[in-house]
């Protein structure tokens, strides 16, 4: 979708990032993107040949995202380094560059170093994300998801036991009426987990690289109580159907599920434009 | 009709419990002399994620070459709530280069994670009992298609967590259907949910369930010390 970062297409896995755009293997430690450990798509390994550029762009994404807090501390520079794979000058001209923007604040002495800036809010950049893209790039990015998700949840209905199903369930009914944050953690994690019971690694990994960048429109649409309950409802009616080894009534699901969030994205969008 | 008869010598369920009995038995072992370095690290004080790490690696490590079998990740997960540092940690090396997986919600904003429900996890802390866990995909550490076998840890009757490790399900296929084929063309290896694990017939999927009157119907042979049957049609 390419809205959320900046206009140059990146790679489109995180993980180690080679050169000229090209995605190396995975690597043994690599880690797709749920929200809860997105941040272990952000310190992935950059490559022999990183430049603070890049270094750049992940962190800066992470903010934009909400992976990483407003307020947040950063890892010390040598610490980014080895995580990154690069040398600790990179790290640097990266850091530089994240202050000049005002995404990263430097404070010194003790408990000193590089901070989320507080004003960092991601709903205010997923708003000009929403702003910056168009009608057609949210529409494909839907389908793209929607044809994975609902690919996964047909499968978990045939394939998932009921006693799996509740698991899920009873977290997220844990979690409704919570923080903001922490709802959209639970319900991302439990998208993922009813993926996983597709029992395919493969659309697994593509469930939560999909879940991972839309994660931060669903929040914007979850900021309203009335739609959160409707989450909660949709996830209550999408798990039921699983656990009934309905696969069809399930994927029907996922797809009005879906329907509704790029209809009041799509809305939304335009309320805002005409302001 | 459904027989549980005892299993006879090289019959597909004592080579199924024979190859995963290595594992369980090899994480017994170190688990004991791990336990001890853990219970002396705890009368020094509350341990934290460095200290753990620490301990654990020898163990995992050694894990990789101990068995003749294609372990890909290995190590131990803390209970929840156990440690100085973190609520939640998991001391794990995994892949070709036996990497230590760095979660970075543990390693940067200390972000807990409950895996409390997973079944690795869950089913060992319940049971007090070794636990072959899966096939389901391992969206925390490995990414793929995993079998974890866990063993629970308690110290003075309290759990403090499961020395683990892991192996992927394309091994396991490759080590294991040529074992099973001389014995039968719809021979599956089935876990506690009617979930097969894999099948000399082309008919039966891994990840698929066999239930109910299905399974009723078939004949089934407990694979001894692990909750896995093999089922035959």
């Amino acid at each position: 979708m390419g809205t959320i970062t900046e206009p140059e297409r990146r790679s489109a896995l995180p993980g180690p990032i080679g050169q000229n755009g090209v995605v190396p293997p995975r690597s043994t430690a690599h880690r797709q993107g749920r929200p809860a450990r997105l941040l272990s798509a952000v310190f992935q390994p950059i490559g022999d040949e990183g430049r603070a550029s890049l270094v750049e762009r992940r962190i800066a994404d992470a903010i934009r995202g909400g992976v990483l807090h407003a307020g947040e501390k950063l890892p010390s520079e040598q610490e980014l380094a080895q995580t990154f794979g690069v040398a600790p000058a990179t790290v640097r001209e990266a850091l530089l560059s994240l202050r000049s923007r005002g995404l990263l604040v430097t404070r010194r002495g003790r408990g000193g170093g590089s901070f989320v800036a507080d004003s960092a809010d991601p709903m205010a950049f997923t708003t000009e994300a929403l702003l910056a893209t168009t009608r057609v790039s949210l529409r494909d990015a839907a389908t793209h998801y929607l044809a994975i998700t609902r690919a996964c949840v047909e499968l978990a209905a045939r394939r998932a036991d009921p006693s799996e199903v509740e698991l899920i369930r009873a977290r997220v009914h844990r979690a409704h009426g919570g923080d903001l944050r922490m709802w959209r953690r639970i319900v991302d994690d439990a998208v993922i987990e009813l993926a996983a019971l597709s029992q395919s690694a493969r659309l697994t990994r593509e469930q939560m690289r999909l879940q991972a960048e839309l994660s931060p429109f669903f929040a914007l649409i979850d900021q309203d109580e009335a739609e959160q309950r409707r989450r909660l409802e949709a996830m209550d009616s999408i798990l039921n159907a699983v656990a009934e080894a309905d696969a069809s009534r399930a994927g029907n699901l996922v797809a009005d599920a879906v329907a509704h969030d790029v209809t009041w994205l799509i809305d939304h969008r335009a309320e805002l434009e005409a302001q | 009709m459904t027989m549980h008869a005892p299993p006879a010598t090289g019959s597909p369920s004592t080579i199924v419990a024979d190859y995963f009995g290595q594992a369980i038995d090899e994480l017994e072992s170190w688990k004991a002399k791990f336990s001890d370095d853990l219970a002396a690290a705890r009368a020094r004080g509350p341990v934290t994620t460095d200290t753990l790490d620490a301990l654990v690696a020898p163990y995992a490590l050694s894990t990789f070459d101990a068995l003749d079998l294609p372990v890909y990740g290995s190590g131990f997960i803390a209970s929840l709530n156990s440690l100085a540092d973190a609520s939640s940690h998991l001391a794990w090396w995994q892949g070709a280069d036996r990497a230590q997986l760095v979660l970075a919600a543990q390693s940067v904003n200390k972000e807990a994670i409950d895996y409390s429900e997973l079944e690795w996890y869950r089913v060992p802390h319940e049971t007090g009992e070794a636990h072959v866990a899966g096939p389901y995909v391992d969206y925390l550490c490995s990414d793929e298609y995993t079998i974890t076998i866990a063993s629970p840890i308690f110290l003075d009757r309290e759990f403090v967590g499961v020395a683990g490790l892991d192996l992927l399900i394309d091994q396991v296929e490759r080590d294991l259907t040529p074992r099973l084929a001389p014995h039968g063309s719809d021979i599956s290896i089935v876990n506690g949910v009617g979930r097969v694990l894999l099948s000399t017939s082309p008919h039966r999927e891994t990840g698929d369930s066999i239930r109910g009157a299905e399974l009723a119907s078939l004949t089934r042979t407990a694979c001894p010390g692990m909750a896995l049957e093999v089922v035959s049609g």
